[in-house]
């Protein structure tokens, strides 16, 4: 049950549409009035975590299209983000070109350098990619730490604030604009990238690449699309972390941050459009809610917390959760998000 | 020529030790194709473990080591019964994650007793240096590399004739016909992973017994993961030649081509970048088992 009974396709323009009914456009509606004008009554803070949660998705989208739709684990997103954040960074920074044009390099130099590391991806698979692109992490990282004449080594770089023609993005809520304006575009375009002859590819190539292969679908071609296309997304989302932090070491990208990315599009559902918002929105919330308001408080309570608790408490709290959604709802929150829709259309019938 | 033999020796202890880790992986991978990434977390949980049991709870060599191999055997046992024995027949894709689950929750709990980021073992073997030659080397790395060739010994004799280790090769071989002649897979699975988390221990002790408990024992776990590349994912032969020539290129390329690139920590990254040649060249292998696929 994908639609409310009643709802006809007369054209396949109708079939093809993504909103279907009044209630569908009538929702989104009010759910783009509340986001465009969520600046008017979220708090700064609020609107920061806003900020997050949008560059979050960007990337994990990304990842999504990877692991996703294209079946390519990527465990070195982090990684990637990386070199997104860190083009960005040098080309203001350092050789004082503009903001797009540091948006636009850092996504083509991620997606470059995930090219190169996506290469193994044509003869390997499963695990041998997945080594492959924690060396990839592992790598990257190295050559931030160590390029100090052009990164700042381990130091870090200072990244001026974004702006367009004479318009700088400055505070939260600028910058809220600009995120959330990307992030859409990002959410259409993977929307629709799903349902075009790349997308039922790349879906193919996930579900059997050596049949995918057989049927003539070009593997080479698109698993590195995959990967190019993932890895832009992730330069993107790095290179709108780095203007919106305004300071870029290293510490953001560990590989720690990469398995939580990966535990994001795992939480929202692999494969869909709609998983990797539910698992981005839920993990960083989560995290938000961890260290702003349970651990402060479990911490003044009880006072013979270890000191480590702080610190402690948040990635294991992630490998828990990460592990009870493999075990007990892989296919993620979308995927209880389309029971309960088909459960409330069929009400009070069960099936 | 002295710094030469210092740069072999170091690297084929080094190697050695993760030779030895890079068993744990080869083990858990043979009997039950389950790739397990969490190795770095393991290495560095039993490490602190050591700590906290000779160092903390002052217990002496004889008590502690004892309970740190309990203690592994116990990790390895949960782990199984608790995160994979759900997942069994799932794609490999939920099986390598649940294992980054795993790890990440591990280092959730390291963090959590032990906050403080760097701490050193006791010293177990001598410290007088040894002159081989014109060099000098420490006597500890000699003592590290015999150790970890003698339990490399042992295990690989334990899989060719004790009656545990042939039922994990049969299973490894073909699960189905080993559940039909009645060996229980379960008890199989369960067994490789406290065997892998015993040697993540031995190799987490050996290591950290040199340079101190820090962060860095994940990366280290995870170079064995260059050992299990070049060796290939499946074979015991491949992880004992593999780990020696990583230790290797490792420690030689850290000595000769830090003063010609000028960056400090190449010695780091080569392991990284033989598995990104290896899987670019040869990604089964030296000796692993090509995989030909049907659809």
């Amino acid at each position: 049950m994908t639609l409310p009974s009643g709802t006809r396709n007369y054209t396949y323009g109708q079939d093809m549409a993504i909103l279907r009914t009044k209630t569908q456009w009538a929702l989104m509606a009010v759910f783009l009035v509340f986001l465009l004008t969520a600046p008017l009554y979220l708090s700064n803070y609020l609107l920061s975590v806003a900020n997050l949660i949008g560059i979050t998705l960007i990337a994990a989208t990304g990842l999504n299209i990877l692991t996703g739709y294209c079946g390519q684990l990527s465990v070195g997103h982090a990684g990637f983000i990386a070199v997104g954040a860190y083009t960005s960074a040098v080309l203001t920074n350092r050789l004082e070109l503009p903001f797009l044009v540091g948006l636009i390099c850092a996504g083509l130099m991620a997606g470059l350098v995930g090219l190169i590391f996506g290469i193994p991806s044509i003869r390997v698979k499963g695990f041998y990619l997945a080594i492959t692109t924690i060396a990839a992490q592992f790598i990257i990282i190295w050559v931030i730490n160590h390029w100090s004449s052009v990164t700042g080594g381990f130091v870090g770089i200072p990244v001026p604030e974004a702006s367009i023609g004479g318009f700088t993005f400055h505070g939260e809520a600028s910058q809220f604009y600009l995120i959330i304006g990307i992030v859409i575009l990002v959410i259409f375009f993977a929307k629709n990238l799903a349902r075009t002859r790349v997308g039922r590819a790349f879906i193919a190539i996930r579900d059997n690449d050596l049949a995918a292969q057989v049927m003539g679908i070009n593997i080479f071609y698109y698993k590195l699309l995959a990967f190019f296309i993932g890895c832009f997304l992730a330069g993107i989302a790095g290179s709108l972390m780095a203007h919106w932090i305004g300071f870029m070491n290293a510490e953001h990208f560990s590989l720690t941050e990469s398995i939580l990315y990966i535990g994001m599009v795992i939480i929202g559902g692999l494969g869909t459009t709609l998983g990797p918002i539910f698992g981005v929105v839920f993990i960083r919330l989560l995290q938000q809610v961890l260290t702003v308001v349970v651990v402060p408080s479990l911490e003044s309570t009880f006072t013979a917390l270890p000191s480590g608790f702080a610190t402690g408490v948040a990635p294991m709290l992630f490998g828990l959760i990460i592990v009870l959604f493999l075990i007990l709802e892989p296919r993620g929150l979308a995927h209880r998000w389309s029971l309960f829709k088909s459960a409330y259309r069929l009400w009070p019938f069960s099936y | 020529m002295a710094e030469l033999l210092q740069y072999l020796i170091s690297g084929l202890a080094v190697g050695m030790i993760y030779a030895l880790i890079a068993l744990g992986f080869v083990v858990v991978w043979k009997s039950s194709s389950v790739a397990n990434l969490a190795l770095g977390q393991l290495v560095l949980f039993s490490a602190w473990f050591t700590y906290g049991m000779l160092v903390q709870a002052n217990f002496p060599l004889w008590v502690a080591f004892p309970l740190v191999i309990l203690f592994s055997l116990a990790l390895g046992w949960v782990i199984e019964r608790l995160a994979l024995r759900p997942l069994i027949a799932q794609p490999i894709l939920s099986l390598i994650t649940i294992t980054l689950g795993v790890a990440y929750f591990i280092e959730g709990v390291v963090t959590l007793i032990w906050p403080k980021s760097v701490a050193a073992l006791p010293r177990f073997f001598p410290t007088k240096p040894i002159h081989i030659g014109p060099a000098v080397v420490s006597q500890e790395y000699v003592w590290v590399a015999g150790i970890s060739l003698v339990v490399f010994i042992l295990l690989t004799l334990f899989f060719r004739y004790h009656r545990m280790g042939i039922a994990m090769r049969a299973t490894a071989d073909d699960q189905l016909a080993v559940q039909a002649c009645g060996i229980p897979v379960t008890r199989i699975f369960s067994r490789s992973w406290m065997f892998a988390c015993l040697v993540a221990a031995i190799g987490g002790i050996l290591v950290s017994s040199i340079g101190g408990i820090t962060y860095g024992l994940v990366e280290t776990g995870l170079k064995a993961f260059s050992v299990v590349i070049l060796g290939g994912l499946d074979s015991f032969i491949g992880a004992i030649i593999a780990g020696p020539i990583i230790g290797l290129c490792e420690n030689l390329g850290g000595g000769y081509l830090t003063p010609v690139i000028g960056w400090a920590g190449v010695k780091d990254i080569i392991p990284f970048i033989i598995i990104i040649i290896v899987m670019i060249i040869k990604p089964y292998g030296l000796f692993g088992e090509v995989r030909i696929e049907r659809i």
